[in-house]
């Protein structure tokens, strides 16, 4: 079956990125937005547009029965969800199945089975994919922390089962630290995502963050698009991201895809996907989540493939078999994505929301920019602060490099603060250049 | 010193335009009217933006099963167009859904124009997804306008009632 219509239910960079998918395989768009987003740019370049609520998410972008009502009543016959507020919501997913609108994601099961990060955990492990040394499921009481805790050794990390992008976790250095955050984890855990559940995990050092891109149909076909390296990052927020890994080995990069496709069909998953992994100097990887929706950081993978990530999603949504197969795709050249976000790097990243005067984009050979702005628009403080993703491809890692600088150089955002003075530090950083940091490299390194 | 009539006029007049500032200034009395948000270098990005906006083809507000888009553009474009008497009170919508005049086609319409409503009146039906919502006026006063037509799809926040409030 072809869509002809499909909803993009998101708004931002991720909704015009979707658009211009459905734009160029000749689909119907219809936007949602919420009254705050009224001049987006998502808004602007749909072929329909429908205000669905006021400002606040939980009213607008989560009200699954506006979203619903917008995509029977104008016919849609698939909803894309994007990545964040609904597109990890196994219920939203169901009811899409209920309405006979196709959800652009995983079943409902695929999605509650990876949800729940200590269920994930345990599908990995009977699928023969490592993972981290942990507790086996949930954490019962202190006492079983404790116990837990003694095996593995410290330092430990507490994690919430229904956490995710990098919230809800804390680390226990010895037994009293443990003792005296095991039960505020779990009160934190309910409050902020209703569930209470915790496990513990061995806490590793010297890690790098590199996760494997899956992409698979309803055919049983799973196939890996290499890794993207994600080690950078501020209070586990992305804020550079590359591929390929500069310190993968060959052999090493197909024990991880091979491991990452083994995941997907154990869930017997559909649509594209995200293999999370710790690797560590020894060369040892763990599985740490799988996100069962498109990445923020999807194009620099789309950059060394040539592949299209939105448009493969689409096609396989429709019934499609992978257009492609494991030995079709190889990896061309290096690309880097820099997040830039209305922030004040010099006031400790102080959001600085406002409204863009002036706003050119860099251009030329080897650089694609993502992004909902425009000159006069306004970047409201009620969502995310991502104003771009600035995306760069080169044919060897140092000229990606040179690309990214001289791209970042060019990049006039007026009436707002950026972290585009940020990247460039990063950019010209040794441990950066040289490509061995860590996840604690921020942590750890003043840039100033 | 202007006259309440010519400010609004001049303030229609640059509203239709894409004039982005007016300054008059007559028999010692100034007035500056500015449109607010556009800068200097709109010429160069903004080429592709306004192009999309004005291309009869897609109308981003427009939904297909509308029959009166003139009334759903400028609700959702925030420039209220609809200013006979501005003391008059809007009814929005609260949800997106079909909009009914009645419980069922059998059944007269909750509301005709002239009709007086109270607070709990309810004034049509709002459904989504089989579930049936009846919308109260929440003011007292006298039906003047009906905005939108019968099973028409409306969004969240769009006028669907005129009321002269008592």
């Amino acid at each position: 079956m072809e869509f002809q219509k499909i909803l993009i239910a998101n708004r931002g960079e991720i909704a015009v990125r979707i658009i211009r998918a459905c734009r160029e395989m000749g689909i119907g768009t219809v936007a949602v937005y919420s009254e705050a987003d009224r001049d987006s740019l998502h808004v602007r370049l749909a072929d329909e547009a429908y205000c669905i609520g006021p400002t606040a998410s939980k009213d607008s972008y989560l009200n699954l029965t506006n979203i619903m009502s917008v995509a029977t009543l104008t016919e849609c016959d698939a909803i894309h969800p994007g990545y964040g507020f609904l597109a990890e919501n196994a219920n939203f997913a169901e009811i899409c199945d209920s309405c006979n609108i196709a959800f652009i994601g995983p079943s409902p099961d695929a999605i509650s089975r990876m949800g729940d990060k200590s269920v994930a955990k345990q599908t990995m492990k009977e699928a023969d994919v490592p993972i981290i040394p942990g507790s086996d499921g949930l954490i019962e009481d202190v006492d079983d922390a404790v116990a837990i805790a003694r095996d593995i050794g410290y330092p430990v990390i507490i994690k919430a089962t229904a956490g995710g992008g990098g919230k809800g976790i804390r680390i226990a250095e010895d037994e009293d630290s443990l003792v005296q955050q095991i039960t505020m984890a779990q009160q934190e855990a309910e409050k902020n995502f209703g569930n209470a559940g915790v496990y513990l995990e061995k806490y590793l050092i010297g890690m790098k963050h590199v996760e494997i891109q899956i992409i698979a149909d309803k055919h049983g076909n799973a196939v890996h698009l290499f890794e993207r390296d994600c080690s950078i990052q501020r209070r586990r927020q992305k804020l550079i991201e590359e591929a390929p890994c500069p310190v993968l080995s060959p052999e090493l990069r197909e024990r991880m895809g091979q491991a990452a496709v083994r995941a997907a069909l154990a869930v017997d998953y559909s649509g594209a996907g995200t293999l999370e992994f710790l690797l560590g100097p020894d060369g040892n990887f763990y599985f740490m989540e799988m996100n069962t929706r498109i990445q923020v950081e999807h194009p620099v993978t789309e950059m060394i493939t040539g592949i299209d990530l939105i448009k493969e999603m689409i096609s396989v949504a429709e019934g499609k078999p992978l257009s492609f197969r494991q030995e079709d795709v190889q990896i061309n050249g290096w690309s880097i994505e820099c997040r830039i976000n209305a922030e004040d790097p010099e006031r400790n990243f102080m959001p600085s929301p406002g409204q863009i005067g002036f706003y050119l984009p860099p251009g030329g050979p080897g650089v694609r920019v993502d992004s909902g702005a425009y000159p006069g628009y306004m970047i409201s403080p009620h969502y995310d602060s991502m104003i771009a993703k600035l995306i760069v491809w080169g044919a060897t890692r140092e000229e990606a490099f040179a690309t990214m600088k001289r791209a970042l150089s060019e990049f006039a955002i007026e009436g707002i603060r950026t972290t585009i003075p940020f990247h460039l530090k990063l950019l010209n950083h040794p441990k950066v250049i040289q490509g061995n940091f860590d996840i604690k490299f921020l942590e750890e390194h003043d840039l100033n | 010193m202007f006259k309440l009539s010519e400010i609004k006029e001049l303030i229609k007049l640059v509203d239709q335009t894409s004039v982005q500032e007016l300054e008059l200034e007559n028999e010692g009395a100034r007035l500056l009217i500015r449109k607010p948000g556009k800068t200097e270098v709109v010429n160069i990005q903004s080429a592709p933006i306004t192009h999309t906006y004005t291309q009869p083809a897609i109308a981003p507000t427009a939904p297909q099963t509308g029959a009166a888009p003139a009334e759903q553009l400028s609700s959702s474009a925030a420039v209220p167009v609809s200013t006979p008497a501005d003391n008059l009170h809007k009814i929005v919508s609260p949800m997106v859904g079909t909009f009914y005049r009645a419980s069922s086609p059998d059944n007269p319409a909750y509301v005709q124009v002239g009709d007086r409503v109270g607070e709990k009146t309810v004034v049509c039906i709002l459904e989504a997804m089989k579930l049936m919502n009846e919308l109260e006026a929440e003011v007292r006063g006298e039906i003047v306008e009906v905005l939108v037509e019968n099973g028409q799809l409306v969004e969240y926040g769009q006028p669907l009632f005129l009321v002269k409030p008592e």
